[in-house]
């Protein structure tokens, strides 16, 4: 099941580096981060570890639900430009994401050979570190940068869930916390005056 | 309690800056002040002492740059009574920028005073989120653009160090359990850690993140452009504090990579520094405005700091790092009067200025800029002479000591490049150019006396020992 939902994560991911369209994005990062969301409850059954349960909770409830929500009606009240196309060609991309996945496989190589458990997991973190990179280059709009930057909170998230088998619980709120501190600062960086993103 | 007493003036100025009164301003800049009681009391308390648990430990180095950050603070708020008279500022904003400084000071607070990577690097990002807004105070569209810049670059660098700071914890896990997030531990430890590779590894992407924030290559020029786009107290709260609170995380990660693998970690450090001041000397003397100087200026000597630190020399980092710390907000405050009339014109700057106050602005502005470039007696004079020191005793010690030290002299070659720069920069601005004439406000003047009396304070013997003492 825990294969099943990494590779559904890894792949909400690579969709979303696709997508033209704004709302359809917003529902990438949101299927992307229930999949973490499912993924820290059934590490943290596995591991009987009730922190990590907490969290996967509050991540499908603040990042699958509340962030996309909040973000969708930032763009509607802001009037976002709902065509997001990449700057790189679907052609170019076809081969440029695969190459990423295998290079990121190859580069956590040694790393990997350190974590006794998740290894793989460890590389795909890492490789979905990388395309949430990508998604923040490949767009000149404001708003898909954004989501770049809340996939690549989410790739650190696995990662810390698969190579570590959990951060500590004091650690893992803060991190919410700031990134719900995050999301109050976009919403004021979204001057009304001042939008031309 | 004493968490209590630290936090409360920041609560305090979050509070009062929602306040509509007329008056608010006069009230935010009191309890700006105030920050410096809790901490002062803070540095006579025996060390270590535990404010929180282990998760906020003070001891003597966290300490000494909570007090040098909390006196910048108080000298930009003295700069900050004025700024409406040297560019266009709302009340509105005005009131606003107090509020996201309070949220800043907090996650300063808990970054400098953290024994957990963990809330080391909320307290970070909590800061680095809270000077978005500050850059968004200029209501221009250069500065709306560099704080999104601001925004995604530095999520990216803070995304860099939690990525190193996840790869650290799991290579100590195995043996310190979730108390492998402690600074303390991980360095009493730091021989034991099973990976050693991936603890590394761990410290370099996590030190590339912070150098990054920085200025460091290859991200030399974003720092300097948004401080251009922002009110000149946002480049000084920056150079000021909020790099501070970098500098002391690579400080404390440093000092467990020194233990388990020197010769990696200077290798690490001494070429991307030197990588770093090589780009930045020659963008220095390109430099055609005061804030671009002074920022790229910034970043060549946090990367001396690095540079002195890992080389041994602790007390000429710490040094280095007092002085910068208040030499830099200190030039980047006199950029409000600087540039009022004449724009990004240096020719001429440091001409106009009549009456006593005239006078000694003119006087301060020359002494900073004179001390930046460590002319004698500026502590970074003497900073300097123990770093290279430092540096020199290093090299003889290692297996490449003719590179090492040829590679130091590449260093002096291009330091006196930036010398140089900075003196024909001080010439134009005092022999070129026309004369117009300039308006000087006490509580400006105020904030450079604090500097320049802090800076007096750091060459006193006492504090010399104590900073010998952290060593």
């Amino acid at each position: 099941m825990i294969d099943f939902l990494i590779g559904l994560f890894l792949a909400t991911l690579i969709t979303a580096l696709f997508t033209t369209r704004l709302y359809r994005l917003l529902w990438w990062y949101s299927l992307n981060s229930l999949m973490l969301g499912f993924l820290a409850l059934f590490i943290g059954r596995e591991l009987d570890d009730k922190a990590m349960l907490i969290t996967g909770i509050a991540t499908i409830i603040i990042k699958a639900i509340g962030i996309p929500f909040v973000l969708k009606n930032l763009s509607q009240k802001f009037h976002f430009v709902r065509q997001v196309i990449p700057r790189i060609k679907v052609q170019y991309a076809i081969m440029l994401i695969p190459a990423i996945l295998v290079f990121t496989f190859y580069l956590s190589e040694p790393i990997t050979h350190m974590i006794k458990s998740n290894s793989n997991y460890v590389a795909i973190s890492i490789s979905s570190l990388f395309l949430s990179l990508l998604l923040m280059i490949e767009h000149k709009n404001v708003a898909p940068k954004i989501i770049g930057f809340l996939s690549m909170e989410n790739a650190l998230f696995l990662l810390g869930i698969t190579a570590t088998e959990g951060m500590p619980m004091l650690v893992e709120l803060g991190i919410f916390f700031d990134l719900l501190m995050a999301i109050v600062v976009i919403n004021l960086l979204f001057h009304k005056e001042e939008m031309k993103v | 309690m004493m968490l209590s007493l630290l936090l409360l003036p920041a609560v305090l100025m979050f509070m009062v800056s929602f306040s509509k009164n007329k008056n608010v301003s006069i009230w935010l800049s009191i309890i700006s002040f105030s920050i410096l009681l809790p901490i002062i009391k803070l540095f006579t308390l025996p060390k270590p002492y535990n404010i929180w648990d282990t998760y906020l430990v003070a001891d003597a180095l966290n300490t000494y740059i909570l007090l040098v950050s909390s006196i910048v603070g108080i000298g930009v708020t003295f700069a900050l009574m004025t700024l409406d008279k040297h560019v266009e500022v709302s009340a509105n904003s005005y009131r606003r920028f107090y509020r996201f400084f309070a949220i800043f000071w907090i996650g300063l607070i808990f970054s400098i005073l953290a024994n957990n990577m963990g809330i080391y690097w909320i307290g970070l990002e909590l800061a680095t989120l809270s000077t978005v807004y500050m850059i968004k105070t200029n209501h221009s569209p250069t500065a709306h653009k560099e704080a999104w810049n601001y925004m995604i670059v530095g999520a990216i660098a803070i995304s860099l160090v939690l990525f190193g700071v996840i790869l650290i914890y799991a290579s100590a896990k195995p043996i310190l359990g979730e108390e492998a997030m402690s600074f303390n531990l991980l360095l009493s430890h730091a021989k034991e850690i099973p990976s050693p590779f991936l603890f590394e590894m761990g410290f370099a992407i996590a030190s590339i993140g912070m150098f990054v924030k920085m200025g460091f290559f290859p991200m030399n020029l974003w720092l300097a452009n948004i401080e251009r786009a922002s009110f000149y107290p946002v480049a000084a709260l920056f150079s000021g504090i909020l790099e501070s609170a970098v500098i002391v995380g690579f400080f404390r990660f440093s000092q467990i990579a020194m233990k388990i693998n020197y010769s990696h970690l200077f290798a690490f450090v001494f070429i991307y520094t030197i990588l770093t001041i090589f780009i930045v000397s020659f963008l220095i003397f390109r430099a055609k405005d005061f804030m671009r100087l002074f920022s790229l200026s910034g970043i060549e000597h946090m990367a001396l700091i690095a540079l002195f630190w890992v080389s041994g020399g602790t007390f000429a980092a710490l040094l280095h790092f007092g002085a910068h710390a208040f030499l830099k907000p200190a030039l980047f405050l006199s950029t409000g009067v600087l540039e009022s009339n004449g724009k990004y014109r240096i020719a001429g700057a440091l001409r106009g200025y009549k009456g006593m106050k005239g006078a000694l602005f003119w006087f301060f502005v020359s002494l900073f800029l004179l001390a930046i470039v460590s002319l004698p007696p500026s502590p970074m004079f003497f900073s300097e002479l123990y770093g290279f020191g430092a540096m020199i005793e290093t090299a003889k010690q290692s297996d490449h000591m003719l590179a090492m030290i040829g590679a130091v002299l590449f260093l002096l070659i291009l330091l006196s490049v930036i010398f140089y720069r900075f003196v024909a920069i001080y010439q134009s601005m005092k022999y070129e150019g026309e004369e117009n004439e300039k308006k000087v406000y006490t509580s400006e003047l105020f904030a450079l006396v604090i500097f320049t009396l802090s800076l007096m304070v750091l060459l006193l013997p006492s504090s010399m020992a104590f900073l010998r003492s952290i060593s």
